[in-house]
């Protein structure tokens, strides 16, 4: 990554959340935790308010791989989030799939407020996995 | 109207500049769809550059601006405040995040920093291109709180907020006030006794013109919200008449035939059907328990006051917040748990503290003198094999404060105490000093081992493998086995059901936020005091109860309350009612309306959130969140995606 | 030198910038009194900002600390003084208090200060960084750290050599020697005491060695390894750089312990270490934690079940007092114990040792009150004279406290005191009005 190239390199969309993995996604940055710079974040108030479509938009107009950093069980608007951003995530693979595309092209993890290392890992092997992929 | 934006690119000295060309970044940004100026500056935030912002909104009319510099979090306000400054809505800014997450994330690659700070603030310029002004959701709030609740937190609460200024309605399930307190003697640390306390807050609750006390009284209905709540609560009569003189009430309650156990003394004791709690109880009126009366006419006979023709009332109260002081319950132990209900001679504190306050000279207990005192701890909580995990807080300290009070008051009473580890947090470890110093004796059981109660020759022995001598086994011989019982949650949680307030996992009222917001719940407007969001003593409670005060007070405050507009809004168009959303929303924000004789959701704007765990449900794509919209999100995404 | 004094009117003077000050300064902000918030040190939020997660639900006290403190330095209601001591406070009557604080110089303007650290960067002198708890190093220009509030520069002056370099570096131009102290005369009618507390200083407890053995190290200082702002973003023992992997947790250091005359306990140490073993499980998964305890108190809300999940976890947990810490040559230490289980003085070897200190009361508050006292409970906490009925009452009718000025306590209780403190004021600030 070092050499500036990044064109080849897979394109990634994050949706974080605003109180709890985008805060995580930020301190990455502070304690300048590098990754790839193809990973792209848009914040929304709460993983289990992400649209299957949105994911679909994006990985139809080029994204190479959508990446929920999900809020787990820290979401400050209820328990029920774990569930139903899994929920989201199994019918958009179901979606993905009749579509004809590689399911795998959806990750998604709980990343809590403070886990920046967690987030720069799991985006660092979504990438190489990616990169696989395409090969 | 046609998108004039201005755009910010920050330096922020060298945290970005150093990782970022930024005058790239402004070069490829400026001419993107709706930019009417573009720069970068040494410092966003700092004031010279806020005041050239403002400059720039009023003298080129923008309608949209963005900021690229650190994360939304230090400064989305910062300059959502300075539109604002320059008389445009707020909601018309969008901050893109080009430190945290580009130039400090990418400080090893500057040209990919580069790259993905373009895509970043070509996002927020999509962003920006779709924003439009947005005013909060106002809705006028009453000046009224329902306190629930009369024991001392609520009381307490009760005058504070009538001293700010709300009116109150004190709402009390029982006849009388002062909740668990008024069933104590001396209190930890003031030795004040717990009457004394319940009539100095009784006697500031009935002085206060705004606060109206009702008893026998409970909250059966709710509905509305924040702001506006409207509650339905029902009266039962003490069929006694307010202007009945204490001579005669005392002769009606001495003629009374029937007994039951007194539920006050923790059925220690029996009383009347006509009762006071004890006399002098506030309010100074006694009550007829229905449901034990026989109605067999005997009282009317020696008290001209009796009316057995009040009815039950139903009044509606109408109140901007509520605030729940519900309290708990002693923990009851099972039959036969350390000899509970089998062993004659095995109380509970709360029965203790009552067999304390009956003894005259000798302390005694059905007749029988007591000398030999075995305590044993942690009775209901800290279970390792029930469900209460937790400690239950007061219950150390009170039991050791109650055997000081005894080994003072009667001589020659020996107290053991049959313990997990004590804990007389903070202050309180000077009673935990003091005790050993008086000669109590201390023993620790074991985990997985609790102490052991059982009845040997008619005598009850209490045995434990004991911590504190290394495993020794050790045995007292007890004349009274007293179980320090914890809290638990009140059996009866009614208003909590109609509140629908969450539950932790110990069961009690659970916060939003232990820290951030303890005394809120996510219902908007209600709040929790006292013991019912879990085990406090008593100036704890007094704590939380002004805490919680002042919170639902700043909710009824102004007379108005303005809500975040980032709500969802419902395509009617293409919504066709199947109740998805409903079951989605964690709030119940949804009801039906018709609209041209079709069902359609409807989103209660005092309700929602803007969570959007509701989005992803629906069938048809009938959902969107105001500032998060399937338009603004396809943009941004897209915008993301050209080359550089 | 002549002074000039300028006379300021403020409705309230909260004096105490920590969460307890900012819970009350916050609340009467928000119903629309003027606050004066006197903060000693060069940024509000109090030890809280410092600390790494908080128990019993490891949320990041940085995260909730800093929305707090922003909302605090941006409201409209609240004026902030910080690096500004109080010096004296006088009641002339009811709804009428006089108060003479002291602004010590920061020789930077902090309006015109962006935070870029260039200066730091620039200042050739190294001194000791008290917010790191002396672990590493600052500038004698420095920012306290990158969360503070404000995030300013400031000149500690007694360290500085006057060199210039800062000044030459400044893209702002906002430092200014030629800054002096000045005081004013406030005029409230309403004071809130929230002055928080000490930490107990170990050095007082020569046979555990702290200060002399360099791996033994306070609560505190492992609080800020552990912390988002931490110094070296990793888990070092101080002798040797070595990352530890034997830890051992010393309990009531300082408390319930009359020999150093603090009789009482102090209500969160049992927690917060309870907190650290199980945050250093997670940094650290090979390394053996062991907490020698006298009782644990894990009497709040979810506490119980934090410390039943930290015994599942592994941390090890040994009933039974320190009596000595000794080091051996390769800078390890052998901890001398009596364990209470077995009935008998141990010794065990640790590569480091973590002292959890104790809340000790903040001294010199209740001297600044002239002409009424402001008592003192046994303990030299502020009495709270009515304490079951209003737990926020002092000896002075008028003046309030909030927080650990009152004895020790947890974040959750401070912050429902300052909520406390907060009612108090503003029912005793109506009745002015009626």
């Amino acid at each position: 990554m070092a050499d500036g190239k990044v064109n080849d390199s897979p394109k990634i969309l994050v949706f974080s959340t605003e109180k709890i993995s985008d805060p995580a996604i930020d301190m990455a940055g502070l304690l300048k935790l590098h990754y790839p710079p193809t990973v792209y974040t848009i914040a929304v108030p709460c993983s289990s308010a992400i649209k299957p479509v949105w994911i679909l938009h994006a990985l139809e107009r080029g994204f190479d791989g959508v990446f929920i950093a999900a809020d787990g069980t820290d979401c400050p608007y209820g328990e029920s989030c774990t569930t139903k951003t899994g929920q989201l995530v199994s019918q958009t693979q179901e979606q993905m799939k009749a579509k004809g595309i590689d399911p795998a092209r959806l990750k998604m993890a709980a990343i809590c407020s403070v886990c920046s290392e967690p987030f720069v890992k799991h985006v660092k092997s979504f990438t190489e996995y990616l990169k696989k992929l395409s090969n | 109207m046609k998108k004039k934006i201005g755009v910010y690119i920050c330096h922020c000295g060298g945290n970005i500049a150093d990782y970022v060309d930024v005058e790239r970044v402004r070069e490829a940004i400026k001419d993107e769809e709706g930019v009417a100026l573009a720069k970068t500056t040494m410092f966003a935030c700092a004031d010279s550059n806020q005041k050239e912002m403002v400059e720039d909104i009023k003298s080129q009319g923008l309608n949209g601006v963005v900021v690229a510099s650190c994360s939304p979090k230090l400064h989305l306000l910062t300059f959502r405040a300075v539109t604002e400054r320059a008389g445009l809505n707020k909601y018309n800014y969008v901050h893109a995040n080009i430190r945290e997450q580009v130039s400090w994330a990418h400080s090893d690659n500057k040209a990919g920093a580069t790259e993905k700070a373009i895509r970043i603030v070509r996002s927020a310029i999509a962003k920006a291109n779709c924003a439009g002004s947005l005013e909060p959701i106002e809705v006028k709030s009453t000046k009224a709180v329902a306190v629930i609740g009369a024991g001392v937190a609520g009381m307490r609460a009760a005058i504070e907020l009538a001293e700010a200024g709300a009116e109150v309605f004190l709402i009390e399930r029982e006849f009388f006030v002062g909740g668990r307190v008024a069933q104590w003697d001396n209190l930890c640390v003031s030795d004040e006794t717990g009457k004394d306390l319940v009539t100095r807050l009784y006697d500031r609750v009935m002085s206060h013109k705004h606060v109206t006390l009702f008893t026998g009284a409970e909250v059966v209905e709710n509905s509305g919200s924040v702001g506006n709540f409207n509650l339905k609560v029902k009266v039962t009569p003490r069929y006694i008449r307010l202007q009945c003189k204490k001579g005669e009430l005392q002769k009606a309650i001495d003629v009374c035939p029937v007994e039951v156990p007194d539920e006050f003394n923790f059925n220690i004791t029996t009383r009347k059907a006509i009762y006071h709690n004890y006399p002098s109880e506030y309010p100074q009126l006694p009550a007829i328990d229905m449901k034990n009366c026989t109605r067999c006419g005997e009282c009317e006979k020696v008290c001209s006051n009796i009316d057995f023709s009040q009815k039950t009332e139903y009044l509606n109260l109408k109140v901007g917040s509520i605030l729940l002081a519900t309290g708990f319950d002693p923990y009851e132990p099972k039959k036969g748990e350390f000899g509970y209900g089998e062993i004659d001679n095995v109380v509970t504190l709360p029965q203790f503290k009552r067999i304390v306050h009956y003894s005259g000279d000798k302390l005694t207990y059905k007749g029988k003198t007591i000398k030999h005192i075995a305590y044993i701890y942690c009775v209901g909580s800290r279970q390792v094999d029930g469900e209460n995990k937790y400690c239950s807080r007061y219950c150390c300290t009170s039991n050791i404060y109650t055997a000081i009070g005894v080994k003072k008051k009667f001589r020659d009473v020996y107290n053991y105490h049959f313990n997990r580890g004590i804990r007389t947090y903070g202050k309180q470890e000077v009673l935990y000093d003091e005790s050993s110093r008086l000669g109590d004796i201390y023993l620790q059981s074991f985990e997985h081992e609790p102490p052991l109660v059982e009845q040997k020759d008619g005598k009850t022995v209490v045995s434990i493998n004991d911590i504190l001598t290394t495993d020794k086994k050790l045995e007292v011989e007890a004349d009274l086995v007293v179980l320090v019982t914890g809290m638990v949650p009140r059996q009866d949680n009614s208003i909590g059901n109609l509140l629908k307030i969450p539950k932790g996992r110990d069961k009690f009222f659970n916060e939003i936020h232990m820290k951030l917001r303890p005394v809120e719940t996510v219902i908007d407007g209600i709040t929790i005091a006292g013991a019912s969001q879990g085990p406090k003593n008593i100036k704890e409670s007094i704590n939380s109860a002004l805490a919680a005060a002042t919170k639902s007070f700043s909710l009824v405050d102004a007379g108005k309350l303005a809500l975040e507009p980032t709500i969802v809004k419902v395509d009617e168009a293409l919504c066709e009612w199947c109740g998805k959303c409903d079951e989605a929303c964690p709030y119940s924000a949804f009801d039906k309306k018709e609209v041209d004789g079709k069902i359609v959701a409807r989103v209660n704007e005092t309700i929602c959130k803007g969570c959007g765990m509701c989005l992803p449900v629906c069938p048809v794509n009938a959902l969107n969140l105001v500032g998060s919209t399937d338009k603004e999100i396809e943009n941004m995404i897209d915008a993301l995606l050209p080359t550089v | 030198m002549p002074e000039s004094i300028k006379t300021l009117e403020y409705d309230v003077l909260v004096i105490g910038g920590g969460i307890a000050g900012g819970e009350s300064a916050l609340n009467l902000a928000d119903i629309g009194y003027k606050v004066l918030l006197v903060e000693r040190d060069l940024t509000i939020g109090g030890k809280m900002i410092l600390l790494s997660k908080v128990f019993p639900t490891l949320d990041c006290a940085a995260c909730i600390t800093t929305p707090k403190v922003s909302e605090i330095a941006r409201h409209p209601n609240i004026t902030i003084f910080t690096g500004a001591e109080t010096e004296k406070v006088t009641k002339l009557g009811e709804h009428r208090f006089e108060a003479v604080i002291r602004q010590k110089p920061r020789y930077v303007n902090v309006s015109d200060c962006t935070g870029c650290q260039l200066c730091e960067e620039a200042c050739p002198v190294s001194v000791s960084d008290q917010y790191q708890y002396g672990m590493v190093g600052r500038k004698a220009v420095y920012i306290p750290f990158s969360i503070a509030s404000p995030r300013a520069a400031a000149i500690d002056i007694e360290n500085c050599t006057l060199c210039g370099a800062c000044e030459r570096v400044c893209p702002t131009q906002c430092i200014d020697f030629t800054q002096t102290e000045e005081r004013f005369l406030v005029k409230v009618k309403s004071v809130v005491v929230a002055t928080g507390f000490e930490l107990f200083d170990p050095l007082k407890i020569p046979r555990y060695g702290f200060g002399q053995y360099k791996n033994v190290i306070t609560s505190m200082q492992m609080e800020r390894q552990l912390a988002p702002t931490r110094p070296y973003n990793t888990i070092l023992r101080p002798g040797d750089g070595k990352m530890p992997d034997n830890i051992a947790y010393v309990l009531c250091t300082g408390s319930r312990d009359k020999t150093v005359g603090n009789p009482i306990c102090s209500q969160v140490c049992c927690m917060y270490s309870i907190k650290q073993a199980q945050l250093l499980m997670g940094a650290l998964p090979m390394a053996d934690i062991t907490i020698y305890y006298l009782h644990i108190r894990a009497f709040g809300k979810g506490f119980n079940e934090f410390y039943a999940q930290a015994q599942d976890m592994g941390v090890e947990f040994v009933k039974g007092k320190v009596g000595k810490i000794t080091e051996k040559e390769n800078g390890n230490l052998i901890l001398r114990y009596e364990d209470i289980e077995a009935g008998q003085v141990k010794e065990a070897e640790h590569d480091m040792v973590v002292l959890s200190v104790g809340v000790l009361p903040n001294r010199g508050i209740s001297e600044t009150f002239e002409n009424q006292k402001l008592e003192l409970d046994p303990f030299n906490f502020i009495n709270q004279t009515d304490i079951l009925a209003s737990p926020a009452k002092t000896s002075i009718e008028g003046v309030f406290v909030a927080g650990t000025a009152s004895g020790p306590m947890d974040i959750p209780d401070s912050i429902l005191s300052g909520g406390a403190a907060s009612a108090e004021t503003t029912s005793y600030l109506r009745r002015a009005v009626s």
